[in-house]
């Protein structure tokens, strides 16, 4: 059951735009790990993680529940960098986001 | 062209969030009296037991609806002021003064409790579950060791908006600059499990004074929400050269469907060689500080309505991720699904922002010269802005 009930079907619309619209799966290149990238600008970067890539990233699983897992595993935006060289990962906005 | 967009202010949620809420600084309620303290659309008595222990049940006497934080506290149990039925702790009715024998049935609603950072916190949940220890806000290193100072606590009852209002700052980077007055340089969110954290370096605004308008201010700030109400800042403030570690805690309780209690404690570490009244004065002229910040916030709050369909431009924090991650709070634990509590990691390098900002404030200052070219400056003091 949902808490903050949208009120207009839109509503739905906008939360898949804004969330899942435009991912594109880039593969660590060091790691099995697979993740959803979105880049609306070349200032912004995006990162939607699964639960079972996650338990493929050993950086993260190295770290602590605590302070330390926060910064992104450097491994993984490098291969985003690459990615994103290569032309897999399109930067952009539509309609401004 | 394209239709006209209108919000959508949906419905406020059915029930309160589940997890760990800081109800106030524990030593508060430990003067031998029964303490109420509105929460969850009701009221909670609070009080210490012989053994030193902080109870809270709910605040209202089963047997005839008896208001027990106007009861008295007779040993280690709470008193109601009707009938004079005791309560323990535990939640059971341990005696009624008058009768032969107390029903079995006589318990109330316990909360289980936790001292954190010298503040006690208790567990929320609908669904009636056991606390989970293992989600607790982190006891700051240090503290118990009293190299910080004491907390400055400051309590605001907030009416007419929901909380989640206040959980939206996590994401909202242009607001530092148009409420708080200040040019955030770095900024990244990250969400996973029940922690979302917001990473922020900024420097103050030259064209403004208050809130966190000061030029002379470079801040790195790193804020986590543990559960859907405890907040912890880590602000590494450099003002001038001057260098100090100061821990803002931000929670709240929620009160009712559109209203909450906003609390704010700060600590600084104190440096070395400082002595203890110099340390907590710094301590108290930051808590003014965060005082002022967040009432520019409770002014735009107190006139603004729910939106559940912000339309964002792409300089725009997470604020659908951010909503999806407090999403978990608010269903039962059965239902909380896997993208509520997966990683997401937003970050966003704010030299552009900042260039439109950096023009906007220049010709700001040029007004100004023009207009008061005259006047004095006013004396300066350092402002500082946090995650909030």
């Amino acid at each position: 059951m949902a808490s903050f009930v949208p009120t207009s079907a839109d509503t739905l619309e906008d939360q898949r735009l804004y969330t899942s619209a435009r991912l594109v799966e880039v593969a660590c290149l060091d790691c099995l790990a697979k993740v959803g990238v979105k880049k609306n600008s070349e200032h912004h970067t995006s990162i939607q993680w699964t639960g079972e890539a996650r338990q493929a990233c050993p950086e993260l699983g190295r770290r602590s529940s605590g302070r330390e897992g926060h910064p992104a595993c450097p491994r993984l935006m490098a291969s985003i960098e690459s990615a994103v060289r290569e032309g897999q990962v399109s930067i952009g906005a539509e309609d401004g986001y | 062209m394209a239709e006209t967009r209108f919000l959508d202010q949906g419905k406020p949620p059915e029930r309160f969030a589940r997890g760990w809420h800081c109800i106030g600084m524990a030593d508060s309620f430990r003067d031998g009296k029964p303490h109420g303290i509105e929460a969850f659309g009701g009221k909670l008595v609070v009080w210490q037991s012989t053994d030193g222990e902080l109870n809270v049940l709910d605040g209202y006497c089963r047997h005839m609806g008896g208001d027990l934080t106007q009861g008295e506290v007779k040993g280690d149990e709470i008193a109601c002021p009707f009938h004079d039925w005791r309560w323990g702790g535990d939640g059971k009715c341990k005696q009624i003064p008058y009768a032969r024998r107390v029903p079995l049935r006589a318990r109330t609603q316990r909360y289980e409790t936790a001292i954190v950072n010298d503040q006690l916190l208790i567990w929320h949940d609908v669904e009636g579950s056991k606390a989970d220890y293992d989600v607790l806000p982190p006891q700051l290193p240090g503290l118990a060791e009293g190299e910080y100072t004491d907390w400055v606590w400051v309590a605001e009852e907030i009416e007419g908006s929901n909380c989640r209002e206040l959980i939206d700052n996590v994401v909202d980077m242009a607001h530092f600059y148009y409420v708080h007055f200040a040019f955030p340089t770095s900024f990244r969110n990250v969400f996973e499990g029940t922690q979302a954290t917001q990473f922020m370096e900024s420097k103050g605004r030259p064209d403004k004074t208050g809130g966190y308008g000061d030029a002379e201010l470079f801040l790195k700030s790193e804020a986590t929400y543990y559960g859907p109400s405890y907040m912890i800042n880590w602000l590494d403030t450099d003002y001038k050269g001057f260098n100090t570690e100061v821990v803002l805690v931000n929670c709240h309780v929620p009160t009712g469907p559109d209203s909450f209690r906003l609390q704010y404690g700060i600590t600084v570490k104190r440096p070395e060689g400082l002595d203890e009244k110099t340390a907590n004065f710094i301590a108290k002229k930051y808590a003014d500080m965060f005082g002022s910040g967040f009432l520019q916030d409770v002014h735009i709050w107190k006139n603004k309505v729910p939106v559940q369909n912000p339309l964002l431009c792409e300089e725009d924090g997470p604020v659908y991720q951010l909503r999806r991650w407090y999403e978990q709070f608010y269903v039962d634990q059965a239902d909380v699904e896997p993208e509520m509590v997966d990683r997401f990691e937003f970050e966003v390098d704010t030299t552009k922002a900042n260039e439109f900002w950096q023009e906007e404030v220049a010709e700001n200052l040029r007004k100004k010269a023009d207009e008061d070219a005259a006047e004095e400056a006013q004396p300066e003091t350092p402002q500082m802005m946090s995650g909030t």
